[in-house]
């Protein structure tokens, strides 16, 4: 199953596409996402810890611009968004 | 009424006079406008512009939420509102957003503007990168929307 995570304001930095992808055996949740993109850092920016807080404060939605719970269950090919701390205006 | 809107920057700006005309009404005696521009300064830097980012059918879903919840929120029924907001970057002084109310009295327009903007600063999902003198930019901290 593929996940594509669409990127947005600070979550940009990580890469100069628009969308991440990530590939799970089974069905998996949004903790589960945070690992994948945890390791993506890891390895791609040595652990940036400023990276890591974005992810660890960042909302996912769905394709609707539904939030996405933290224990929902996604089991299925999708684009999510990754969703920073927002502050327009 | 409503009308909302994402500005593209690089293809046109926002202008009061876009707001005007959706606004004006015999029906309603007071409009407000709410204009956010960007400013030189943030703490202690000097900022040279921002660059703004929006997950766009999102921001557009939540003006349509905000707007839907006053009446039940704020009383007010009978009203027209016009809010742009922009994505892309933005010069000092220009314009990154527009609120445009227009109710029946002053009061209803005032806590009308007030309640649209600090909803969207909660809620829409936007993002601000600010450019600095020296060269530098920052996207600014905000706040968090985990569930």
């Amino acid at each position: 199953m593929k996940i594509s995570v669409e990127l947005f304001g600070a979550a940009r930095e990580f890469s100069k596409t628009k969308y991440l992808e990530f590939n799970f055996s089974k069905s998996c949740k949004i903790i589960d996402i945070k690992k994948k993109l945890y390791e993506y850092v890891d390895n791609k920016f040595n652990g940036n810890l400023n990276y890591k807080e974005i992810i660890k404060s960042s909302a996912f939605c769905s394709d609707k611009d539904q939030l996405i719970k933290e224990n929902q269950i996604l089991n299925k090919n999708q684009i999510i968004g990754i969703i920073p701390p927002i502050g327009g205006g | 009424m409503l009308h909302a809107k994402i500005i593209n920057s690089s293809i046109e700006k926002i202008e009061i006079s876009r707001a005007e005309e959706f606004l004006r009404s015999e029906k309603f005696g007071a409009v407000i406008y709410f204009i956010g521009v960007v400013r030189d300064n943030n703490e202690n830097k000097k900022v040279n512009g921002i660059t703004y980012d929006a997950k766009e059918s999102m921001v557009i879903k939540s003006f349509e939420e905000i707007y839907n919840e006053t009446e039940q929120k704020l009383g007010i029924k009978n009203k027209s509102v016009f809010i742009e907001h922009v994505k892309g970057y933005l010069k000092l002084s220009e314009k990154s957003i527009l609120i445009g109310v227009a109710c029946k009295h002053r009061d209803e327009a005032y806590r009308l503007s007030r309640f649209i903007i600090e909803e969207i600063k909660k809620r829409s999902p936007i993002w601000k990168k600010e450019h600095y003198e020296n060269e530098d930019s920052e996207w600014l901290k905000g706040i968090s929307l985990t569930t």
